[in-house]
């Protein structure tokens, strides 16, 4: 019996086209306008251009062998390139700053002295260059006079993203896992709709079943497997594609990320429960509810803006810890940056109580045996 | 007794949508609960499924209590209900085939139950179709197969011909006529007298949640003063023969206007033979007869002083 009211449920949902657009090609549309929107921004963003510079070949430049090498580390093609350089007469120099075929101009001497003739984020970068080299060599000299046996590396990387699991860190990464984490969500449509076909006061076929000698937990359970596995089947879908497509990296842990994808998955369609059993009224207000609370859930999650998830953990705790999308999309975070489950075993024990906690509230409403009107 | 319900009252805040109400069905009746829109009879089939709540009465079916976990007797019911029940997305085959396995686990007897359902509606040609490619008709056909697939000892039939062409109609009630010989016992709910008169072995008549009357079609129309009246079309009636024409058998009261005489029986067997007979003897020429039996709509009019389908 279980499994017959099962197949038949599959069945009835796989061929609901309109629910299976919205949870999964609805998705899958987002993801690519994505790629193609954020992945596009990332490259011009984060893709760093070595700074065009012109040092004044003089004297001084020539008896600073130090800082030549610097230099040349610095403007080393590939990818991490700092530097552009010319090295050429004091006005040549000149003339390429007026043009503006460089960004500054460097004149060596005891203090290095920079030349630029707007204000700008790469002029900033070349004055902290300048700035910690003559500290950096002022401290080293003052090192070598009191202590001459001590060794001296040159710093020639300033700043570095530091991944605790290794990866490298990418706030774009966050509008992948907050749509993997609507997706989970969005199984509350299926969800909302076995309840309406589930209870006798909303749906002819709910009051055919409500009538056969079938215990209704029997029923309910078939139904919400059948919808848990419908939605599980959409994310690892996504899943597939934006890791295989994108490039999308998940971490390697494939058994968490199953297991986030399953306890997001139930999440959701008890939601969708939840939603269906508790909003007295007819199937129009029931869906415009759960509309508004997915997009809110979604949004607060980080799907419309990302840094949106980091903002409200830290200015609203609770609400994050409430927000099974936030949950979701943060248990994919976790997996990618933390070499430790710590974050992740929380987030997944918050989600299981969410789920229990909404699953328990529809039962309740479920178990309701006779109706005051139909 | 499979189906006794007593005092039963259900309230819609200030509504009372049944008001008392009280039903007995035995075994292998046609059962018809006959009364317009709103009378309570989907109210009282929803009460005896145990799908709604009510305030006050009780409701037995195969000599138990019904409640909501009665699953011994809703083993043996078949409702069709009145709005079409089937899911959408499944076609004609799989939704008799869903219905019946809700009922019955045993997949080899199921098929073939299923297969007699759709034989039964005539529905052979359609298994592969999804409700939304049927007509009314088959539409209804399909609702009807879902209900008694299982093969159920009680069915409920609520309003299962409304919006039907007169062809799916009389396959329909011929159906359910079918299913009574073989052992069904059924409950029909229908504001369509000819339906009701025509299909039912008994028959209750319901208004604003009461039961007004109760018994076999004759029965009720025995209830009432009016019986058969016949209209002749005269050309010249005197005065002294209406007078003899009252005194007819049987005759309640007769009336000549615009060369037509009516007159009224208050019972009696071979009132039109009786009256031409007379027409003959005394030479009375005539042209169109006509006779009308009393419906269940005059029943209903001289109990409640409305139409039925008012």
């Amino acid at each position: 019996m279980f499994w017959h009211v099962f197949k038949y449920r599959l069945k009835c949902l796989l061929r609901d086209r309109i629910t299976l657009f919205w949870t999964l090609i609805f998705p899958l549309v987002l993801g690519t306008l994505f790629h193609f929107t954020f992945g596009h921004l990332t490259s011009d963003a984060e893709g760093f251009e070595a700074i065009k510079t012109a040092v004044i070949d003089d004297e001084a430049y020539r008896g600073n062998t130090p800082f030549q090498e610097v230099l040349q580390a610095l403007a080393e093609p590939g990818r991490d390139q700092f530097l552009d350089l010319v090295i050429v007469p004091a006005e040549e120099a000149e003339r390429l700053l007026d043009e503006g075929s460089v960004v500054g101009v460097i004149r060596v001497g005891e203090d290095m002295e920079l030349m630029v003739r707007r204000r700008g984020i790469r002029q900033s970068i070349l004055k902290s260059f300048l700035d910690t080299y003559s500290q950096t060599m002022n401290t080293a000299q003052a090192i070598a006079v009191e202590n001459p046996a001590a060794s001296f590396e040159p710093r020639l990387s300033f700043t570095e993203e530091i991944s605790f699991s290794g990866a490298k860190p990418d706030t774009n990464l966050g509008y992948f896992y907050a749509l993997i984490a609507m997706t989970c969500v969005y199984g509350s449509y299926w969800g909302i709709r076995n309840t309406m076909h589930l209870q006798a006061d909303q749906s002819p076929q709910g009051a055919r079943r409500s009538i056969a000698p079938t215990r209704k937990t029997r029923i309910v359970l078939s139904d919400t497997l059948a919808a848990l596995v419908i939605t599980l089947g959409e994310v690892s879908l996504l899943l597939t594609y934006v890791h295989f497509a994108f490039g999308i990296s998940f971490g390697d842990q494939l058994g968490l990320i199953l297991l986030t994808s399953l306890v997001g998955s139930a999440s959701g369609v008890a939601l969708g429960n939840v939603v269906g059993t508790s909003v007295r009224g007819d199937e129009n207000l029931k869906y415009v509810v759960l509309l508004i609370a997915n997009l809110t859930l979604s949004f607060l999650a980080g799907l419309m803006w990302a840094p949106m998830k980091d903002m409200v953990s830290q200015r609203f705790p609770l609400l994050g810890y409430l927000n099974p999308a936030a949950l979701i999309a943060d248990c994919f975070y976790s997996l990618h940056i933390y070499s430790t489950l710590q974050r992740f075993w929380i987030n997944i024990g918050v989600l299981c109580l969410i789920t229990v906690v909404l699953s328990l509230v529809s039962a309740i409403h479920l178990r309701r045996e006779r109706y005051a009107s139909l | 007794m499979l189906v006794r319900v007593e005092n039963l009252v259900k309230r819609y805040g200030d509504l009372v949508a049944l008001d008392h109400f009280n039903l007995e069905v035995q075994e292998g009746e046609i059962v018809g609960l006959l009364g317009p829109n709103g009378s309570g009879k989907t109210t009282a089939i929803n009460c005896i499924l145990a799908l709604l709540k009510y305030d006050k009465g009780t409701i037995d079916v195969f000599g138990h209590p019904m409640k909501p976990d009665a699953y011994e007797s809703k083993q043996n019911i078949g409702i069709v209900m009145q709005n079409v029940a089937v899911f959408r997305e499944l076609t004609v085959y799989e939704n008799i085939d869903y219905f019946c396995g809700l009922y019955v686990e045993d997949a080899k007897k199921r098929k073939e139950y299923v297969a007699e359902a759709i034989d039964f509606v005539g529905l052979g040609d359609f298994q592969t179709f999804f409700p939304h490619k049927l007509s009314g008709g088959l539409l209804r056909r399909l609702n009807i197969a879902c209900g008694i697939a299982h093969k159920p000892k009680l069915l409920i039939l609520d309003e299962p011909t409304v919006a039907v062409d007169p062809q799916s109609r009389n396959k329909i009630l011929e159906g359910i006529r079918e299913l009574n010989r073989q052992g069904t016992t059924i409950i029909y709910t229908s504001h369509y007298m000819e339906e009701v008169e025509q299909l039912c072995t008994r028959i209750v008549i319901i208004d604003q949640g009461r039961t007004i009357a109760e018994g076999t079609t004759t029965e009720l129309k025995s209830m009432i003063n009016g019986g058969e009246t016949i209209s002749v079309e005269i050309y010249l009636l005197e005065s002294e023969r209406l007078a003899e024409i009252r005194q007819l058998p049987h005759v309640n009261r007769a009336h000549y206007a615009d060369h037509l005489l009516t007159v009224h029986y208050d019972g009696g067997e071979h009132n039109l033979l009786g009256l031409l007979d007379y027409l003959k003897s005394h030479e009375i020429a005539f042209n169109k007869v006509f006779s009308e039996q009393p419906t269940l709509n005059d029943v209903f009019l001289e109990i409640t002083g409305k139409q039925l389908r008012d």
